[in-house]
């Protein structure tokens, strides 16, 4: 408070300039001496002011996190995550997430390949469409996916006559995830392929090496780490999907609800399962991003000793 | 500073202002089953409504949520609240039946309530908590078709317009509802009846919150509404059953 009132004083004293016909003195940019002490006053006020926002910041974010932990005997959540329900839907979630993942990685490592080193007509709007899924409501995703490949989707007579039934299964699943995860590891595959020295590309091909070869022994191994960060990210989006699941998989207990949705049915039901489900979701996702932060730290430190001048790391050892 | 305090604060202090008016509204606040969505807003629109699984409407006036009527889909929820003090007497203000909701054109073949004994069709039901899950059940065991529940594949909706949803989407092959939806739904939808003898008795209750500043006033004029003879020939218009005058 002693700073407010010394900066009221030294206003006080600056010399008053035309004020218009109000009557108050406007604020004028004090000069001299009055000056330094303003600043400071100012640098003082600012370094509060930030202050109160980070503490209000991680306060506020901290603070469910922390509530999700203690509204539930620690030692209870063993006994709750037991439940046939929670064994089952996190039986789902993870065979989904696999398979999920497997498809993304497969399917979108050659896409993102292309995207990143070909330069052609429309490039801009196939990234879009790539990446699209991310700011996509998934409730819309589900919908989507409906409309495509429901019983009386687009593709949904042809799927039927292959004896191909997908709302209600866990291929429904499977392809939520896929659809609203991919464009995490695509985008980080994409700016991965970009960053690779081409170089080394070039070195290698002038060496004799075919372009599968070229591929295997110089993009993939030094987009590594960027490759798996982007799947790290990928599967922290599977692992918390829910609108565009429950609008397209339904919530088939054993098939189609994961845990996600568990916790949206218990919360009915049981709060205490519901709780403990989230505690499980809060340290899945936690360790899933704390290990994003160690490959991409990783990353940081390879990608030095890949750069002609980064070799010391290696000698020194 | 008084230049980083408009800087800063000012927009802060206006965000909060902008908030605080939309927590303390005094508007009407009615927490209604889902199956009550179309008829409620016919019978008087200006209400903000809140449309979920009774249970969960249940639930969430529990919690101290700023309801002033409540309308469940069944008597458990509306006689829980008024044991613990939660809302004034409540009253039953309409009836309901159960059909079972098909997929235009009928893509899974399904005849009747029988047809489901087969099993291995795709099935969408209210959970166990919510009134249509319950009612669902009871009918099921009063066909003898409890089984019907694990030999296809069921999947569990919050509410009743989730079930609907399901099938008017052609992912179920069928699904339990209420007539009335099957008349909301409209042709995206067949309802096929259900025996007589085994139907739940489906009845709507509705009450008055108690809680600190409850506008009882608009309260008490929307039930008084619902149960006017205008709000008695809307829910019969839409399907509902009517309980004597009273």
């Amino acid at each position: 408070m002693s700073t407010l009132a010394e900066h009221d004083a030294l206003q006080a004293s600056a010399p008053p300039i035309a004020s218009g016909g109000s009557g108050v003195p406007a604020p004028v940019a004090p000069t001299g001496r009055t000056a330094g002490a303003s600043r400071r006053v100012g640098r003082v006020g600012m370094a509060a002011l930030i202050a109160l926002c980070v503490g209000l910041t991680l306060t506020f974010l901290a603070l469910p996190i922390v509530a999700l932990f203690t509204e539930v005997p620690l030692a209870d959540v063993p006994g709750l995550l037991g439940d046939r329900t929670v064994q089952d839907a996190l039986g789902v979630t993870l065979r989904a997430n696999l398979v999920a993942n497997l498809l993304i990685i497969l399917l979108g490592t050659p896409t993102a390949y292309v995207l990143a080193t070909r330069r052609f007509r429309g490039r801009a709007l196939v990234i879009t469409l790539v990446e699209l899924p991310l700011v996509l409501p998934p409730a819309v995703a589900g919908i989507g996916l409906l409309a495509a490949f429901g019983v009386a989707g687009l593709l949904g007579p042809d799927l039927q006559d292959a004896g191909i039934v997908l709302p209600f299964s866990e291929w429904a699943v499977i392809l939520a995830v896929t659809f609203v995860a991919s464009p995490f590891y695509m985008r980080q595959a994409i700016t991965a392929f970009e960053g690779v020295d081409r170089t080394f590309v070039d070195a290698a091909r002038t060496l004799g090496a075919g372009p599968i070869r070229t591929f295997w022994r110089i993009w993939m191994p030094l987009s590594a780490a960027g490759l798996v960060a982007g799947w790290v990210l990928a599967f922290a989006r599977g692992i918390g999907e829910f609108g565009a699941t429950i609008v397209f998989a339904g919530n088939v207990g054993g098939k189609t609800q994961t845990l996600t949705l568990a916790v949206y049915e218990e919360l009915d039901s049981n709060f205490d399962v519901a709780l403990a489900i989230g505690i499980l979701l809060v340290v899945l996702s936690a360790g899933v991003l704390l290990s994003y932060k160690l490959i991409v730290s990783w990353r940081d430190s390879t990608s030095q000793s890949v750069s002609p001048f980064g070799r010391s790391r290696s000698t020194s050892s | 500073m008084t230049k980083l305090l408009l800087r800063f604060a000012l927009p802060l202090a206006l965000l909060l202002g902008l908030a605080a008016p939309a927590a303390s509204s005094a508007a009407l606040n009615v927490y209604a089953a889902a199956s009550l969505r179309d008829v409620f807003t016919q019978i008087d629109a200006t209400p903000a409504f809140n449309f979920l699984g009774s249970n969960q409407l249940q639930l969430q006036i529990e919690r101290g949520a700023p309801a002033d009527v409540f309308a469940g889909a069944s008597t458990v929820e509306a006689q829980a609240l008024f044991k613990t003090n939660h809302c004034k007497r409540p009253v039953t203000f309409a009836t309901n039946k159960l059909v079972l909701l098909v997929p235009k054109g009928n893509p899974g073949k399904i005849r009747s309530v029988y047809s489901l004994r087969a099993g291995g069709k795709r099935l969408s039901i209210g959970n166990a908590g919510v009134p249509v899950g319950a009612y669902t059940r009871a009918l099921l065991r009063r066909l003898g078709l409890s089984k019907v529940l694990k030999n296809n594949i069921v999947s569990q909706e919050t509410n009743v317009a989730n079930v609907v949803s399901k099938v008017a989407l052609g992912s179920a092959d069928a699904g339990f509802a209420y007539v009335t939806d099957g008349k909301i739904a409209g042709d995206r939808v067949q309802a096929i009846r259900l025996p007589r003898y085994a139907q739940p008795p489906v009845r709507y209750q509705i009450c008055q919150v108690v809680r600190d500043g409850v506008n009882a006033g608009g309260a008490g004029s929307f039930i008084a509404k619902v149960r006017s003879s205008r709000g008695r020939s809307r829910l019969k218009a839409a399907g509902f059953g009517l309980p004597p005058k009273g």
